[in-house]
Formats: structure tokens, C-alpha cells, sequence
């Protein structure tokens, strides 16, 4: 009889077959796995067996362990992507063209700190400055809400219009906004979440300042990089707060961006050795400024990504040369028969390679599919906008995918190449 | 008698564990013509897979010439001794080391896929060898849908499918049932005899060696005695 079957997957008798029997039956018959191996054999029937067949066959030849190998590497490079992507939308804050051409002045001493108000008067005559207004962040959380995603700022709305680059008014008036003073200005994708419509009032409870808001939307935008803010008037802050004479910090636009840095150098010598000196950067600047006050996001992301990226890269190492060590005894036949270790080692690698290709299809595109069309604004309640899984992304999930697939195929290579035939032919299987 | 194919001078092998050496042979020397049918018996341990695995190409000696058709083994680099194999040693094992993901026939072709023969010759070389053990018709059967004794006349086709002149069996028949012993030693006995291929068998039993033309005895890695029969 045969002394050993080894790996055959024969069916089980589909009689007196468990719950969990026929789960795993299922896994089976729907694993994509038995269907590449099923096209192998179809494909070698068809035209005859040639070295890819052969890998392809030997590859998929015990299908829990092909799986495992393809789920492994798959699940690194799906975690990889998603981290590498959370990384990229707290870190990159979105690009706009306007965001160059508007810059930020803020106290020198911290974001803080407030402003004198009648800093303006000099701001306003500085060459090079096409529009400004105060700009003070609120902080206010939305009727009822713990924390509410979206930011509120009180501005000058005349002042304000002459900010607004990108975008249009797409409903509502903006002169109504500037002519109510209890008015606010309210991005469309708020507008959407909250089924808010023009004339619909937004309360909000303040956090930093001891005050509450209750405005009535007077006009909304749409078509800047983040349609969320509210904007009201810095008036009825100032009324509200028994009018402290102060801003957050003050917003303004340059003409262009060659004069950006000019206009940025002049804001800060106007207030020098002034009691409220001011630090002044282009808003994307800030951003990026404002991003790193919440700790060291990359160093965090890419030190997660490279244990995740070890850990799955020790499980496919592993199962790899697991795979190649139970068929010492037919690598030394084919040894015997002239095959030779370059032919040897080049059936590993297509195979390793092969199975971590598999998994990166599967990881990557996976990734790019849930991340592409699960709706993460809403799930996350507006803390992730964009999750764009970017090219570059993928790209460096497949590198790691091509990198785990090499490495796993080392190990084998180098004990196949060492093994003499006499050697392999006494090992047991 | 005809020219020897194989010619083995003062051939030694020494296995070296730490202080420990064993000497699996000791300057064995020995001829062999082509076609004949060797028979290599002993007890365990004598060396016999040792003289044989030399001989074929897989092991190296520690010392002494082996020349078979004329080439001295020991001068080849490892790839080209793995040409050599391909080209001329057939390689019939116990346990029949068929891969058990390939159905018979590509079994048999695997040796032929490192030639330069095309798709159709392949496949006539192939159905030919498997044809001449008897098994035309289980091509397309996996290994774990065979018999043991099918398993190894398999094996056998794909020993001759590249036409080796030298064919090497370790103990073929240790794993089979007396019947599918006596198929296997009757195939390899008719290649020998009708074929005109040199082949080199170690068996334990007796009774397989009166198949063969000649029975070498080894004993301490030594040749102890050397029967031509008729
Ligand atoms: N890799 C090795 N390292 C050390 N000693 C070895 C090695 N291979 C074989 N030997 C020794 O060489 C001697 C001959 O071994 P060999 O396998 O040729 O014997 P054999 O005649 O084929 O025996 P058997 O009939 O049991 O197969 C034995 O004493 C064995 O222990
Ligand atoms: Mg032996």
C-alpha cells in the first residue's frame, strides 16, 4: 500500500458531518486557494507540466498552510496601508492652493495666547496684504455632543469675504450673514450631517470661553478642502465676553505666494518688542505646527507598522520554510534526478514570492476597498475626512509584501543548497 | 565480455564524527560491463548504499577513482554532475519518492523537463516507459491513488525515461508484497537482459538476487566475494 499520503486532500465523507465540519468544508470549497490549485491541474491537463505548473501545484498543495501564508502577509500589508494612510491624514493636512496665500499670525508665546485687537490698524497697512481678519478659534461643542468634530471661529465677515479664495456660497446669503450679527456661515458638509437647512439655529456650548452660542445659518459654502467650519461674528463674542479688547490670532491673505515670506517677515518686525509679540507662518505651516502638538504621530505609526510588519514577517518566515522542510526528501530527488540549486532555488522563490503576491493583492486591495468606500467621516464622526489610500501607499505595502516573499524564500534556499542528496533522501517524511 | 562502464579503483569512504571515524568502504575496487545485472547484498551498515550512491553521482569517495563510461565523477562541479545524472543514472528508490502533488505521467516526465525535448516527444518518451512497466493506462492517477508495487514500477519509468545506461536501485523491493517484488525484479531484469542497461541493485532478500547476472557480497566496507552466474 502507500506508505504515506502525504497532504492529499481527499473529501470527507459528507455524512455525520458537524456544525464546525462543515464550516471548515465550506472553507474549503470556497477558499480561492483549492480553486488556483483546481486551475493548475486544469492548466497542466490542457498543456503539460512545465516549471511554473509545478510551482504553482507545489505551492497550494497543503491549503491551510497556502492560506495561513496568504493571510499573513495579506493582514501585514492591510494593517501596513491603513497605518501608513491614518499617518498621512493626521500628518498632511489637505493641500489647497489658497492655503499658501493665507497666512496666520498668532502670539509669540503660545496658540494661547491672545492678541491685542488693535493690532489691526498696523496689520492692514502691511504691503503685501490683500485682506485680514481676527480669527478666534471657539471650541464650542454642538447641542449636546461630548466633542464636537468641527471647528467655530469668530471672524469679521466683511473682513472674511475677502479670505474666501476657494469655494462658493452655495446656499443661503452671504450678506445676510454680515448684516446679523447672530448669523453664522456654515460649511455644507455640516449642514449635510446634522440635516440642517438656512434659518435652522446651532446652539453651541462653549469649553474655552464661559459662554454659549445660538446662531441662526444665514449662508453656507461649499468647495473648500474642509466644507465642516462654522463661522460667526467676533462681535458677538466680544459682547458676549464683555469685550476684552483681544483675538485668537488674525488671518490674512498676500497678493501671491512669491510675497508670502516677505509679508510673514514684515508681521513679525511690526510687533516686535511690543508686549504681544507675533509669530506669523503660512496657514499650512500652522497646520503642520498644530499637528505635531499632538505627539510624534509618524515616529508612533511607523514604529506600530514595523512590529506588525516583524511579527507577520517571523509567521510567514516560519510557515515558508516549514513548507520547503517537509519536502526536503523530494527537493533531494529532484536533485537526483539533475535538477540543480539554481533551479531548486528558483522554484522556492516563485513559490514564497507567488504566495506573498497572493497576499499583497489581497491585504492591499482590500485595504483600498474598505478604506474607499466605507464612509469613515461619518463612522469616525468627522475625525477622519479624506483616508485617501494613496499610490505611494500601496506601493510600500507591496514592497513589503516582495521583501516578506524573498526573505521567506532565504532560509529554504540556503538549507536546500547545503543538503546534499544523500542527505535529504534520509530524511523522513 | 564487454567493455566495463563502470571502473571503481581503491575507492574508500570515511565518515568523520569528531574523534570517532567510520569507514563505511575500504579501498573497494571493481568492474562492471555494461548490461550486466549487479546484485549488491551484505549486512546492514556493510556500505552497500554507500557504493552505490557514489557510484551514481550523489555522494562523494574520500579517496580512490570511480569512472563510469569512462568519466571520473569526482572531476565534475556539482552542476555538471547534475547533467550527468540526468543524462545517464536512473534512480529507483525503497520508499518510491514519486511527488505526490504530480499525477504518474508527470512523474515520469519530470526528469525529461531539464532536456531540450519538446512537448510531444516528452509525452511519446513518457507513455513509452510507463507503457514498458505495465501502467499505459494510470497516467493521470496520483501517487496516493496507486499500489505500492504501481508506486514503484512508476518510479522505474521515471528512471529510464531520459534511456540512462546506468540504472541504481537501493533495496526497490523492501517495501512491496511478495507478488509486486517479483513484477519490479522481472522489469528490472529485462532491461538489463533486453534493454542492454547496466543495473546496480541492493536487495537484503535472497531470493531477488537470483534475478540479477552477478552478486557482489560487501562486508566492513569490504568485497567479500563476487559470483558471476550464468
Ligand atoms: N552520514 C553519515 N555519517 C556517519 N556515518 C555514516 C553516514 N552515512 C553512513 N554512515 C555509516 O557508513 C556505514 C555504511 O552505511 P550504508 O548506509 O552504506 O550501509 P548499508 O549497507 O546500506 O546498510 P543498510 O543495509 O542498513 O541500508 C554504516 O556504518 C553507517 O553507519
Ligand atoms: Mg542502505
Amino acid at each position: 500500500m502507500s506508505e504515506a499520503r502525504p497532504e492529499s486532500q481527499s473529501a470527507v465523507p459528507s455524512e455525520g458531518r458537524s456544525v464546525g465540519g462543515w464550516f471548515l468544508y465550506a472553507l474549503g470549497f470556497y477558499n480561492p486557494i483549492s480553486w488556483i490549485g483546481w486551475l493548475a491541474r486544469v492548466w497542466v491537463r490542457q498543456f503539460g507540466l512545465g516549471p511554473f505548473s509545478f510551482v504553482i501545484l507545489n505551492a497550494v498543495r497543503n491549503q491551510r498552510r497556502a492560506t495561513l501564508t496568504v493571510l499573513s502577509v495579506a493582514s501585514s500589508c492591510a494593517l501596513l496601508v491603513t497605518l501608513l494612510t491614518l499617518q498621512r491624514e493626521l500628518t498632511v493636512p489637505p493641500e489647497s492652493e489658497g492655503a499658501s496665500l493665507r497666512i496666520i499670525a498668532r502670539n509669540k508665546v503660545s496658540l494661547a495666547q491672545p492678541l491685542p485687537a488693535k493690532q489691526l490698524s498696523i496689520v492692514e497697512r502691511i504691503p503685501g496684504v490683500v485682506a485680514v481678519s481676527p480669527f478666534t478659534f471657539f471650541g464650542g461643542n454642538y447641542k449636546g455632543e461630548e466633542m464636537t468634530s468641527f471647528a467655530q471661529f469668530a471672524v469679521d465677515p466683511a473682513r472674511f469675504r475677502g479670505l474666501l479664495v476657494e469655494g462658493r456660497i452655495s446656499d443661503g446669503s452671504y450678506d445676510d450673514f454680515i448684516r446679523d450679527r447672530n448669523s453664522c456661515f456654515v460649511g455644507a458638509d455640516t449642514m449635510k450631517r446634522y440635516h440642517l437647512k438656512i434659518g435652522d439655529r446651532m446652539k453651541f456650548t462653549g469649553t474655552f470661553y464661559p459662554v454659549d452660542l445660538d446662531l441662526r445659518i444665514a449662508a453656507v459654502f461649499q468647495g473648500t478642502v474642509d466644507d465642516r467650519g462654522v463661522f460667526f461674528h467676533h462681535k458677538l463674542l466680544d459682547e458676549l465676553t464683555g469685550d476684552p479688547g483681544t483675538v485668537g490670532t488674525w488671518y490674512l491673505r498676500v497678493a501671491s505666494a512669491e510675497v508670502s515670506n516677505d509679508v510673514i517677515a514684515r508681521v513679525n518686525k511690526a510687533f516686535e518688542n511690543s508686549s504681544a509679540e507675533v509669530r506669523a507662518e503660512t496657514e499650512r505651516a500652522f497646520q503642520m505646527g498644530f499637528i505635531s502638538m499632538l505627539g510624534n504621530v509618524k515616529v508612533l505609526t511607523l514604529s506600530i507598522s514595523a512590529v506588525v510588519v516583524f511579527t507577520l514577517m517571523l509567521v510567514t518566515v516560519s510557515t515558508m520554510s516549514m513548507a520547503i522542510r517537509e519536502r526536503f526528501r523530494e527537493l533531494a530527488i529532484l536533485k537526483a534526478l539533475g535538477y540543480r540549486r539554481r533551479e531548486l532555488f528558483s522554484f522556492i522563490l516563485a513559490e514564497s514570492f507567488g504566495l506573498a503576491a497572493l497576499g499583497a493583492v489581497v491585504g492591499i486591495g482590500g485595504a483600498w476597498a474598505v478604506w474607499t468606500f466605507v464612509d469613515l467621516q461619518r463612522l469616525t464622526n468627522g475625525f477622519l475626512v479624506y483616508f485617501e489610500v494613496t499610490v505611494r501607499t500601496m506601493a510600500w505595502g507591496a514592497a513589503v509584501a516582495a521583501t516578506l516573499g524573498i526573505l521567506a524564500a532565504i532560509g529554504p534556499s540556503v538549507a536546500v543548497a547545503r543538503m546534499s542528496v544523500v542527505e535529504g533522501l534520509r530524511t523522513l517524511d | 565480455m564487454e567493455a566495463p562502464i563502470v571502473v571503481i579503483r581503491d575507492l574508500s569512504k570515511i565518515y568523520r564524527q569528531g574523534e570517532v571515524q567510520v569507514t563505511a568502504l575500504n579501498r573497494v575496487s571493481l568492474q562492471i560491463s555494461a548490461g550486466e545485472f549487479v546484485v549488491l547484498m551484505g549486512p546492514s551498515g556493510s556500505g552497500k548504499s554507500t557504493l552505490l550512491h557514489i557510484i551514481a553521482g550523489i555522494d562523494r569517495a574520500s579517496s580512490g577513482e570511480v569512472r563510469v563510461q569512462g568519466i571520473n565523477v569526482a572531476n565534475l562541479d556539482e552542476s555538471q554532475l547534475a547533467d550527468w545524472r540526468n543524462q545517464n543514472v536512473g534512480f529507483v528508490f525503497q520508499s518510491f519518492n514519486l511527488i505526490p502533488v504530480l499525477t504518474a505521467h508527470e512523474n515520469v516526465e519530470l526528469p525529461l523537463l531539464l532536456t531540450a525535448l519538446g512537448r510531444r516527444e516528452r509525452r511519446q518518451q513518457v507513455d513509452l516507459a510507463l507503457n514498458l512497466v505495465g501502467l499505459g493506462d494510470r497516467g493521470h492517477h496520483r501517487p496516493d491513488q496507486m499500489s505500492g508495487g504501481q508506486q514503484q514500477r512508476v518510479a522505474i519509468a521515471r528512471a529510464l525515461v531520459t534511456d540512462p545506461a546506468l540504472i541504481v536501485a537501493d533495496e526497490p523491493t523492501g517495501n512491496l508484497d511478495a507478488r509486486s517484488a517479483h513484477d519490479v525484479l522481472g522489469i528490472l531484469q529485462s532491461l538489463s537482459r533486453d534493454a542492454g542497461k547496466t543495473v546496480l541493485m541492493v536487495t537484503h532478500d535472497p531470493k531477488a538476487a537470483v534475478f540479477g547476472t552477478r552478486e557482489l557480497h560487501l562486508e566492513k566496507g569490504e568485497l567479500a566475494r563476487d559470483l558471476v552466474q550464468e
